[in-house]
């Protein structure tokens, strides 16, 4: 499970809904954009701007001709709508996207202070 | 046909450059404007013919880019990058037609749409051109982005505190953003535990990162971290369970 290594960032994808978006990486989906050109492949990484990048794509410009491009990035500003699969989860999606987070945040430990060892657990 | 007026000479950019592909060719809506090479650098894409003129794109105008090896698309593999700009050109027929068109979006005049091609000689340099631009991409955010309350300048370190209870316990940074956020103290901690570190390959030490006696001293004024001298055989009944 990728976070960003920033600290922006992740302030950002978790009090918003890029969150969501960023749970999506290794499904396939359909980005729709702005200027109504679709792009449909698997999502590699959605940054806290969405910019989105997708791999093995489908793109349909707005005339309608397909074409298949191996990568794509997409400015988050040209992102119309990013549809979700069916077979993802929203809230679980959410909910792991938000545990990465503070799986990196309290990393040092939630209490004060460091422990040199592991609080005992049930064996 | 005629030249393009929009081209420009000027120097290479000397700073940022993230990627630098010579004998690349430039195809725009079909055209070729020559080949040159393409300047992937953080302030902006530039690329320059070998006769010395050329043209830069602002990221903020690019919509996207992508790898196309898609040969029935475009003969040649290229990086393809959509600008949402106008440059002069003579008429294509790709140029939208306005008149008798009602079916195209009539957004097409708010909308300029410019596309450009990228055709290196050498193809598989692509993967590289790619995501040198995704990064300088990155850099540049859409200033517009009135749809966010992304104002998380200076109070992002404070929500970040403000999760972690008192605020007194160390954040976990990676990287160079780490690094600006260390104080003075900080600092010179660092560098004694990087200078400790380097020594520490002797038996004196049970384990790496065992602090000494003087450094314990020094982190009592910051940081509140339990650390406790190492007693030989301390750890061997510890329950490891990660």
């Amino acid at each position: 499970m990728e976070v960003s290594h920033s600290v922006k960032e992740r302030t950002i994808a978790e009090n918003s809904l890029v969150i969501l978006l960023q749970g999506l990486c290794g499904h396939v989906t359909t980005v729709d954009l702005r200027d109504e050109s679709t792009a449909t492949g698997r999502v590699t990484n959605v940054d806290a701007f969405m910019n989105v990048r997708l791999a093995e794509v489908a793109f349909t410009d707005r005339q309608g001709t397909v074409s298949h491009l191996d990568e794509l990035f997409v400015t988050g500003r040209n992102v119309r709508y990013v549809h979700i699969p069916d077979e993802v989860d929203i809230r679980a999606t959410i909910e792991r996207q938000l545990q990465a987070i503070h799986r990196v945040r309290y990393f040092g430990g939630r209490d004060k202070g460091r422990k040199e060892f592991p609080r005992a657990k049930n064996k | 046909g005629g030249a393009m007026s929009f081209l420009k000479r000027f120097s290479p950019p000397a700073e940022g450059v993230r990627h630098q592909q010579p004998d690349t060719e430039a195809v725009l809506a079909g055209r070729t404007l020559g080949a040159g090479t393409l300047y992937i650098a953080e302030s902006r894409l530039s690329w320059l013919e070998n006769s010395g003129v050329g043209f830069s794109l602002d990221y903020p105008t690019i919509s996207l880019h992508a790898v196309s090896r898609d040969l029935s698309a475009y003969p040649w593999e290229h990086l393809y990058v959509m600008v949402n700009a106008k440059f002069e050109e003579e008429e294509t027929k790709e140029a939208p037609m306005a008149e008798g068109e009602e079916e195209e979006d009539s957004d097409d005049d708010a909308e300029p749409i410019a596309e450009f091609r990228f055709v290196p000689s050498d193809k598989s340099a692509l993967e590289a051109m790619f995501s040198a631009m995704c990064e300088c991409q990155a850099l540049h955010p859409d200033p517009d982005d009135d749809d966010s309350d992304n104002d998380y300048e200076g109070e992002e370190y404070d929500v970040e505190a403000r999760e972690l209870e008192q605020g007194d316990i160390p954040s976990f940074y990676t990287y160079e953003e780490g690094l600006s956020h260390l104080t003075a103290e900080g600092q010179a901690t660092l560098e004694r535990l990087e200078g400790m570190l380097a020594q520490s390959v002797s038996a004196q030490y049970n384990m790496a990162g065992v602090r000494t006696e003087d450094s314990i001293r020094e982190f009592e004024d910051g940081m509140e971290v339990d650390i406790a001298p190492v007693v030989a055989g301390q750890f061997e009944d510890a329950e490891v369970d990660h």
